[in-house]
C-alpha cells in the first residue's frame, strides 16, 4: 500500500476510470491496466485508513464480497476491449439494465441508451450540414424532404457528391470523415446543438456543484468545511481544463473546412481532445448527484456526503494539473480524522444495505 | 405582497426553493402576530426546523427557550422527547404571561433580545419573572384555556424548568447540536456539573432538568444507561428514587411508540417502517434493560416484557406475515407490465424489511420463524429465477430481477451463489 502523495497518478491512464460499483466500498473505485496489460482496481481509504490498496481485477471478488449488480459488471468490463471511461460507461449502462441494481436503474439506464442513439442521429446531421455549408451548399431541402425519406437521402447524397467534388474528395472518404468524427463528438456535441450533449451537460453541472459546495463550505464551521473547500477547488480546476479542451473541439469544428481538408493532421489531435475531455469529467456524474442529493437533506448528512466525495474525487494526474492535487489532498487527511466508519452494518459486520440502496437511488437519476 | 396570498400559499411553501422559503418567512415575521400568521407557521414548521432560518427575536420565542426540546417531534426520526409539552399550547399561554408580568415590565426586557452589556441579566431576569407568572396562572384559575391533566402537568413543569432557565442554557449549550446519538465524557461531565448546581438549589427541578438532557439525545434511553453512575449530589435514596421517576418515563415512552403500529393492519402497512420502529424499540428496550440491572424492579420488569411481547407480534404479523407471497406478486407484475414500477418498489421495501429483522430477531425470539419465511421466499424466487434465465422462453429481466430479490433478502453472497448455479459458472 502507498500513500496518496507517493501514489499521485501522473496521467489519466494512470489514474484509471471510475467504475459505478454499488457495493459501498467499491463505488466509483478506479481500474487500469498494469504494466502486463491485465486490469487493476485502485480502493482508496479502506478502513478510513491512508493511502491506495491496488487489487488484480481477477481478484477482486475474492477480496471484496460485492452485491450480484457488482459481480455482472465486474464480468462485463473483463470482457471489454478497455478499460477508458467509454469502455466502462458501455458496461454500466448494460449491467443496470439488467435489473439488478433496481428498477430506477434500468429506466434510467435505458433513457441514457435513448439520448444516446439521439445524440448520434443529431450530430450526423449537424456534421452533414456543416460540411455542406462549408463548401457553400444549402441543406434546407434536406430537412424539408426529411431526413429519413427516400427523398432526403437521394437529395443528401447528391448533395454529399457534390461536396465531395468540391473538397477535392472521394464521396466514401467525405462520409468516412463526417462518421468518425460523429463517433468521437458524439458525447460532446457541437457548441450549436439544441440539445447540449453529454459532456456538455456535465461540465454544466460541475460547475453548479462547484458553486454549490462553496457556497456550503463558506461560514460553515464543521470539520468537513476546508474538505468541501478543496473539492471546490477540484471541480473549479477540472472546469478550467475542460472548458479549454471544450474551446478547442469548437474551434476545430468551427472551422470545418480546414478541418475536413486537412483531415491526417487535425484527426489525431481532435481524436485526442475528445478523449482527453471524457477522461477529465470521468467520475464526476456519480459525485455531483451524491451533493445534489445531501444538499437538501440535514448537516450531518452532508458531512459525511463531502466525506464521501473526498474520498473517490477525481484528482486531476500530475501532468495535467499546475498544482499537486494529490499532495493537497495528503495534507487535509492528516488534519481531518475521523472515527472509525466501515463501509458495512455495524450490528451485523455484513453489507450495508441501506448504503447500497443510497447509492443505487443515485444510479437511478443518473441519465 | 399581502398577508392573504403569503397565507394562500399554504403547503407549497415546503417546495419552493431555500431562498425563497427564507424570503417569505422574514415576510410572514414582519407581518406580526396574527392566527393566520400562526397557522402557516405551523404548516410550514417542518421546513423552518430543517433549514433554521435566522428568525425575528421574540420575547415569545425566549420564553419558550429554556422548554423547546420538549415540544413534539415533528419528523418522524426526531427523537420523542419524554414529557411533551404541546407547542400550540403557547399560544393560548404566552398572552396570559404577558398580562401577569404587565406591559410596563415587559418593555424592559426588550433590551435582552439585543446584543449588548446586559443580555444575559436581563434574560435571566426574564425567565425568573416567567416562572412566577407560570407558576400563578397554573395556581389560579385559567380563563381562555381548556386544561386537560396533561396541560396542567406541562403549566407545572414549564414553571420549573423556567426557575433553573440559566442551567438550561448552559446544559444547551454542553448538549449540542441536538441530537447528540452517544454520551461522551465531557457530556457527562457537563451534566453532573451543572446538575449538582441544580440540586444544590432546586432539589424539586432535578427530575425535569434530567429529561431536559434525555430529550436533547437521540435515545432518550441512552441517559437511564449513565445515570446510576452520575454524580448529582444527590443522597443515594434520592438518586434511587430519581432513577426510578426516570426509567418509568423511559417505559411509558416506550410503551407508547410500541403502540404506533398495533391498530394498523397487516395488508396495508409499510413493512420497512414497521421494522425500522422495531428496530429501534429492541436498542431502547436492551438500553433500558441494561440499565435497570442496577436498580431490580419487578413493575419495570413486567412492562418491559410485555413491550417486547407486543414488538414480537408486531413484528410477526405486519413484516413476516405472508412476506413471500408479496414478493412474488411483483414479479409476476413485471411481466404483466402493469404499474410495474410501484409493485417492485413495495416488494423491494418488504425484502428489505425482512432483512432489516435479522439484526433483531434474536433479542426477540424469531431466529426461526425469520429464517423459515427467508428460506420459504428465497426458494420460491430461486425457482422463478432459474425458470426464466435458463428456460428457452424465459423473460430475463424477471430472472434478475428475482435474482436482485434474493439479494435483499439474504444477502450478496447467497445471491452470488444461486446466480452462480443458474449460470453453470459461466459467469466467469
Amino acid at each position: 500500500m502507498r500513500s496518496l502523495t507517493n501514489f499521485a497518478p501522473s496521467t489519466f491512464e494512470e489514474r484509471g476510470a471510475a467504475v459505478a460499483f454499488t457495493t459501498p466500498v467499491l463505488a466509483q473505485t478506479r481500474v487500469r491496466k498494469d504494466s502486463r496489460d491485465q486490469l487493476e482496481v485502485l480502493v482508496p481509504n479502506l478502513s478510513e485508513g491512508r493511502g491506495v490498496y491496488v487489487v488484480p481485477w481477477k481478484s477482486l471478488p475474492l477480496a471484496f464480497p460485492m452485491t450480484v449488480h457488482d459481480r455482472m459488471l465486474h464480468d462485463l468490463i473483463a470482457r471489454a476491449d478497455g478499460c477508458s471511461p467509454d469502455n466502462i460507461r458501455k458496461a454500466v449502462l448494460e449491467a443496470a439494465r439488467c435489473g439488478l441494481a433496481g428498477a430506477d436503474a434500468v429506466t434510467a439506464a435505458e433513457a441514457a441508451l435513448r439520448d444516446d442513439d439521439e445524440q448520434r442521429l443529431l450530430i450526423n446531421y449537424q456534421l452533414i450540414v456543416e460540411a455542406l455549408k462549408a463548401v457553400g451548399l444549402e441543406s434546407t431541402d434536406i430537412l424539408r424532404a426529411g431526413l429519413g425519406s427516400d427523398e432526403g437521402q437521394r437529395l443528401t447524397r447528391d448533395l454529399m457528391t457534390r461536396a465531395a467534388q468540391r473538397l477535392s474528395l472521394e464521396p466514401t472518404e467525405l462520409y468516412g470523415r463526417i462518421a468518425e468524427l460523429a463517433v468521437l463528438m458524439e458525447p460532446i456535441g457541437l457548441a450549436s446543438s439544441p440539445r447540449p450533449a453529454r459532456l456538455r451537460r456535465l461540465m454544466r453541472d460541475l460547475l453548479g456543484f462547484r458553486d454549490s459546495m462553496t457556497d456550503w463550505a463558506t461560514d460553515n464551521v464543521s470539520e468537513a468545511a476546508p474538505i468541501g473547500v478543496f473539492c471546490a477547488e477540484v471541480a473549479e480546476h477540472t472546469v478550467n481544463h475542460a472548458r479549454n479542451v471544450m474551446g478547442q473541439l469548437d474551434q476545430a469544428m468551427a472551422a470545418f473546412e480546414m478541418l475536413l481538408r486537412q483531415w491526417e493532421t487535425k484527426r489525431p489531435q481532435i481524436r485526442k481532445a475528445a478523449s482527453r475531455l471524457s477522461w477529465l469529467l470521468d467520475g464526476w456524474e456519480y459525485l455531483i448527484l451524491l451533493w445534489g442529493d445531501a444538499v437538501a437533506q440535514d448537516r450531518h448528512t452532508q458531512d459525511m456526503a463531502v466525506h464521501d466525495i473526498f474520498r473517490v474525487i477525481p484528482l486531476l494526474p500530475k501532468d495535467e494539473g499546475r498544482n499537486d492535487q494529490a499532495m493537497l489532498a495528503d495534507k487535509l487527511t492528516t488534519s481531518q480524522r475521523r472515527s472509525v466508519r466501515a463501509y458495512v452494518d455495524w450490528r451485523s459486520g455484513q453489507l450495508d444495505v441501506d448504503l447500497v440502496m443510497r447509492i443505487e437511488t443515485i444510479k437511478g437519476k443518473a441519465a | 405582497m399581502n398577508m392573504k396570498d403569503l397565507v394562500a400559499l399554504g403547503d407549497r411553501l415546503l417546495d419552493i426553493d431555500e431562498a425563497k422559503f427564507r424570503q417569505v418567512v422574514g415576510l410572514l415575521e414582519q407581518m406580526g402576530d396574527h392566527p393566520d400568521i400562526r397557522q402557516t407557521i405551523s404548516a410550514i414548521r417542518p421546513r423552518l426546523v430543517e433549514l433554521r432560518p435566522n428568525r425575528q427575536p421574540t420575547l415569545k420565542r425566549l420564553f419558550c427557550n429554556p422548554f423547546e426540546d420538549l415540544f413534539e417531534a415533528l419528523g418522524r426520526a426526531d427523537p420523542m422527547p419524554l414529557n411533551v409539552i404541546e407547542r400550540s399550547l403557547m399560544n393560548g399561554l404566552w398572552p396570559l404571561v404577558e398580562a401577569q408580568i404587565g406591559n410596563e415590565r415587559l418593555g424592559r426586557y426588550r433590551a435582552a433580545l439585543q446584543d449588548g452589556p446586559e443580555r444575559w441579566a436581563l434574560t435571566h431576569a426574564f425567565w425568573a419573572d416567567c416562572a412566577t407568572a407560570v407558576s400563578a396562572i397554573a395556581d389560579g384559575e385559567v380563563p381562555g384555556l381548556r386544561m386537560t391533566p396533561a396541560r396542567m402537568r406541562a403549566l407545572a413543569d414549564i414553571a420549573i424548568i423556567l426557575s433553573i432557565a440559566p442551567e438550561v442554557a448552559e446544559l444547551k449549550a454542553a448538549l449540542a447540536p441536538r441530537p447528540v446519538p452517544k454520551l461522551h465524557a465531557d457530556h457527562i461531565e457537563a451534566i453532573e456539573a451543572i446538575g449538582r448546581r441544580v440540586s444544590r438549589n432546586r432539589p424539586a427541578a432535578l427530575k425535569n432538568f434530567i429529561i431536559l438532557a434525555a430529550s436533547r439525545l437521540t435515545d432518550p434511553s441512552v441517559l437511564l444507561g449513565g445515570l446510576w453512575d452520575m454524580d448529582l449530589g444527590q443522597k443515594s435514596t434520592d438518586r434511587a428514587a430519581l432513577f426510578m421517576a426516570l426509567s418509568g418515563t423511559v417505559v411509558a415512552q416506550i410503551e407508547d411508540r410500541s403502540r404506533a403500529f398495533q391498530s394498523a393492519s397487516g395488508a396495508g402497512t409499510d413493512r420497512m417502517a414497521v421494522a425500522d420502529l422495531a428496530l429501534h424499540l429492541v436498542a431502547s428496550l436492551d438500553a433500558t434493560r441494561a440499565a435497570m440491572e442496577h436498580s431490580r424492579n419487578k413493575e419495570f420488569d413486567q412492562r418491559l416484557k410485555e413491550v417486547r411481547n407486543s414488538v414480537h407480534g408486531m413484528v410477526r404479523t405486519q413484516v413476516l406475515q405472508d412476506a413471500d407471497s408479496g414478493i412474488i406478486a411483483a414479479l409476476g407484475a413485471l411481466e404483466g407490465g402493469a404499474e410495474e414500477r410501484a409493485h417492485l418498489r413495495r416488494a423491494e421495501n418488504q425484502a428489505r424489511a425482512l432483512r432489516k429483522c435479522a439484526t433483531f430477531a434474536d433479542s426477540l425470539g424469531l431466529r426461526g420463524e425469520l429464517r423459515a419465511m427467508t428460506q420459504k421466499a428465497t426458494a420460491s424466487l430461486t425457482e422463478k429465477a432459474q425458470q426464466a434465465l435458463s428456460g428457452p422462453a424465459g423473460n430475463a429481466r424477471t430472472g434478475y430481477t428475482a435474482i436482485r430479490m434474493i439479494e435483499l433478502i439474504a444477502g450478496p453472497a447467497e445471491a452470488n451463489k444461486i446466480m452462480d448455479e443458474i449460470m453453470g459458472g459461466s459467469r466467469r
